[in-house]
């Protein structure tokens, strides 16, 4: 079938041996690839005996029919595990180039599981697989050993961990293209607790492709679609995703210095508009993509992609920090020795706060843009206190008697927005399937952006339905696997008629949006299965407790009962956050 | 006066970040910045309507397009105008 290369690699590094089976199109068909896929296979290989440590749990990187084709950022991939950082199911999902290149390589998905004895590499190439020493390379950082195993854009391309994933720092990264990131939840720990140290690969072939025709046709009209959108053509090339600092800053939702404010005096400072006035060295995009949203951007240390606007939220208003240099710096560093950006930013706010209140003894303290670098090196390696801040802020805060600091759900950091000033987002953090995300639907461009439609960002009554919706759409883009930018140009519905065009299956919009619903409740199932439970449908009690005192969102908390028990009725779920029988066997999940 | 923040590529267009003007209601402001910086303002309106994903705020709260912008103003207002951004 095409679009599918309808193979799976399934490598054990118990033994350094692999094998390749034919996918089950039937899954195929019904989660289509990268996260969906990844989740359906996950239920089937991770129970929840498995320690996401143990060599039990698995990777599963996964990309989609449409990779590779040529189509519009059509080159992200995802990987699937239990998190570490959560113990949730888990997929992180990345750009750039080596997603388009093992699809390339012939595969859909490939399975890593075991655990090697000493450090190790793999190298695909079409109809091969080879495993090398990696005892040279661990302890090595993530540029040096991109660049050691010979990365080339289009023809070779490494996905690695840094020294953070190697010391199982359960917010670490997996690094690909040497700045691209699987970031969240802590999979660069899973890929070091099984010495794997790297994944290199070089493809040969594109997909095959059904209707030749409509391909093109399609193609050249999502061209011309991302080319009229200002947002596609003008906003994000123009200024990066950072452009966002000011506006979030001016509704009052900027979480600032752990959230104890949401507007930061320092915006302008970290903003954009700065970026691009004093540090930007030129764009960047990944492959098959006409947008260009990276920012290139160049201090007297350093110069990289990024810094993005949660990274620089992360390193800079949570932390009351206004020196974007610094930020940068900061962003570079976490690239290199592989960790997600917003867990260390948000966990370094978190240490700020405790040791502030005299609850741990640190020099630590908000505004202090000269212990970042400091921090996050300390985080990776494991040393000091960097040992606490390793494990994210929840177990941190929680150590040292405090979890109510760690602003965090499910475990996992909340991103850059305030859900206080926009009620629907704490709805969306709090049921989100891997913790706090901003991936799994994001309500700015409704509650403060006004894409497609500007709604009450303090209203609750009825918020529920968008987030439903926006979870969905995007359990959909994640599963095809696109960028959800392109999403801001071109409606759902060009993907569908995109996927009937390669893969010869017929998909309406409606379709697309119910495999989006289908994962969604897949993942749900996970973690109920894992012991998670309404109770974890939370969000840390300042944000449902402490009003904002200041700003355009004074006054407000997160009114989240109400949201939630719409939303469950909304997903079909009982009043205990369980998906009833009739929605399981609607989405056909009931022999699960 | 009510004080007017630019934003993004909207400071390139003005040559400026921040204006101050006279004005009663928030059309009057627009109609202000219009006489003082023509191509500010076609940026910003298309005919008497706001241009897609134009975003505007005073004191912090979304002005709905949909309901035009006769809003009246009080002179320590802070109105900021956004050109269409996207992120996140």
């Amino acid at each position: 079938m095409a679009g599918w290369a309808e193979k799976i690699l399934d490598i054990d590094l118990n033994t350094k041996t692999y094998k390749t089976y034919p996918l089950d199109m039937e899954m195929a068909r019904s989660f289509i690839g990268g996260r969906g896929l990844g989740a359906r296979l996950l239920w089937e290989l991770v129970g929840p005996e498995v320690d996401p440590l143990s060599p039990e749990n698995v990777l599963i990187f996964a990309n989609g029919p449409l990779t590779a084709t040529g189509y519009q950022t059509s080159n992200r991939f995802s990987v699937s595990t239990k998190s570490p950082l959560t113990g949730t199911i888990l997929d992180a999902n990345s750009g750039g180039f080596w997603g388009m290149q093992f699809k390339k390589a012939g595969y859909d998905v490939m399975i890593v599981r075991g655990r090697s004895e000493k450090p190790v590499w793999i190298e695909i190439k079409p109809g091969e697989v080879s495993f090398h020493d990696a005892d040279d390379l661990w302890g090595m950082r993530v540029r040096a050993v991109t660049a050691k195993l010979g990365q080339n854009n289009n023809r070779r391309n490494v996905l690695c961990i840094g020294p953070a994933g190697e010391n199982l720092s359960r917010i670490a990264a997996i690094m690909n293209d040497g700045e691209r990131s699987l970031a969240r939840g802590g999979p660069g720990a899973v890929m070091g607790s099984k010495n794997l140290k790297a994944i290199v690969v070089e493809g040969k072939d594109r997909p095959e492709i059904v209707d030749q025709e409509r391909f093109k046709f399609l193609l050249y009209e999502t061209r011309k679609l991302l080319a009229a959108s200002p947002l596609t053509s003008q906003a994000l090339p123009e200024f990066g995703t950072v452009v966002m600092m000011n506006i979030v800053n001016n509704v009052g939702a900027l979480p600032t210095r752990n959230h104890q404010q949401s507007q930061f005096e320092g915006a302008e400072a970290i903003s954009g508009e700065t970026l691009t006035e004093k540090y930007l060295v030129k764009n960047a995009s990944c492959w098959a993509c006409p947008i260009g949203c990276t920012r290139v951007s160049r201090t007297e240390k350093v110069e990289g992609e990024g810094p993005e606007f949660e990274t620089t939220w992360a390193f800079g208003a949570a932390c009351g920090i206004d020196d974007l240099e610094a930020i940068i710096e900061a962003n570079a560093l976490c690239n290199d020795l592989g960790i997600d950006t917003i867990s260390a930013g948000s966990t370094i706010a978190c240490a700020m706060e405790l040791s502030e209140r005299g609850y741990i003894d640190s020099d630590l303290c908000f505004g202090r843009a000269d212990l970042l670098a400091r921090s996050v090196e300390d985080m990776a390696y494991r040393r000091d206190f960097g040992a606490d801040m390793a494990d994210g802020s929840l177990r941190m805060a929680t150590k040292y008697g405090h979890p109510e600091l760690s602003m965090s759900a499910k475990g996992m950091e909340m991103p850059a927005y305030d859900p206080r000033g926009m009620q629907g987002q704490g709805l969306l953090y709090a049921t989100s399937n891997r913790g706090a995300c901003h991936m799994r639907g994001n309500m700015l461009g409704l509650e403060v952006l006004g894409l497609p439609k500007l709604i009450d960002r303090f209203q609750v009554q009825g918020k529920s339905s968008f987030v439903i919706l926006h979870q969905n759409s995007s359990a959909s883009i994640d599963s095809l696997v696109l960028c959800k930018f392109t999403n801001m140009g071109v409606a759902d519905e060009y993907f569908a008629r995109m996927l009937s065009a390669v893969t010869g299956i017929q998909y309406a919009t409606g379709d697309m949006i119910r495999v989006g619903e289908r994962v969604w409740n897949l993942e749900r199932l996970y973690n109920l299965r894992e012991g998670f439970t309404r109770a974890d449908d939370t969000l840390p009690p300042r944000l449902l407790n402490e009003a904002l005192t200041e700003g355009p969102s004074q006054g407000w908390v997160v009114q989240l009962e109400p949201m939630l028990k719409e939303y469950y009725r909304g997903r079909g779920w009982d009043e205990n956050g369980v998906p009833r029988p009739q929605k399981l066997a609607e989405l056909e999940l009931a022999n699960l | 006066m009510p004080v007017i923040s630019l934003y993004a590529g909207l400071r390139k267009i003005a040559g400026t970040r921040d204006l101050t003007l006279e004005g009663e209601n928030l059309a009057g402001i627009i109609r202000g910045i219009g006489e003082r910086y023509p191509s500010l303002v076609a940026a910003i309106l298309d005919g008497d309507h706001l241009r897609p994903h134009i975003i505007i705020t005073i004191n912090g709260q979304n002005v709905d397009p949909e309901r035009g912008l006769e809003i009246p103003l009080d002179a320590n207002d802070h109105i900021a105008i956004f050109p269409p951004i996207a992120g996140g």
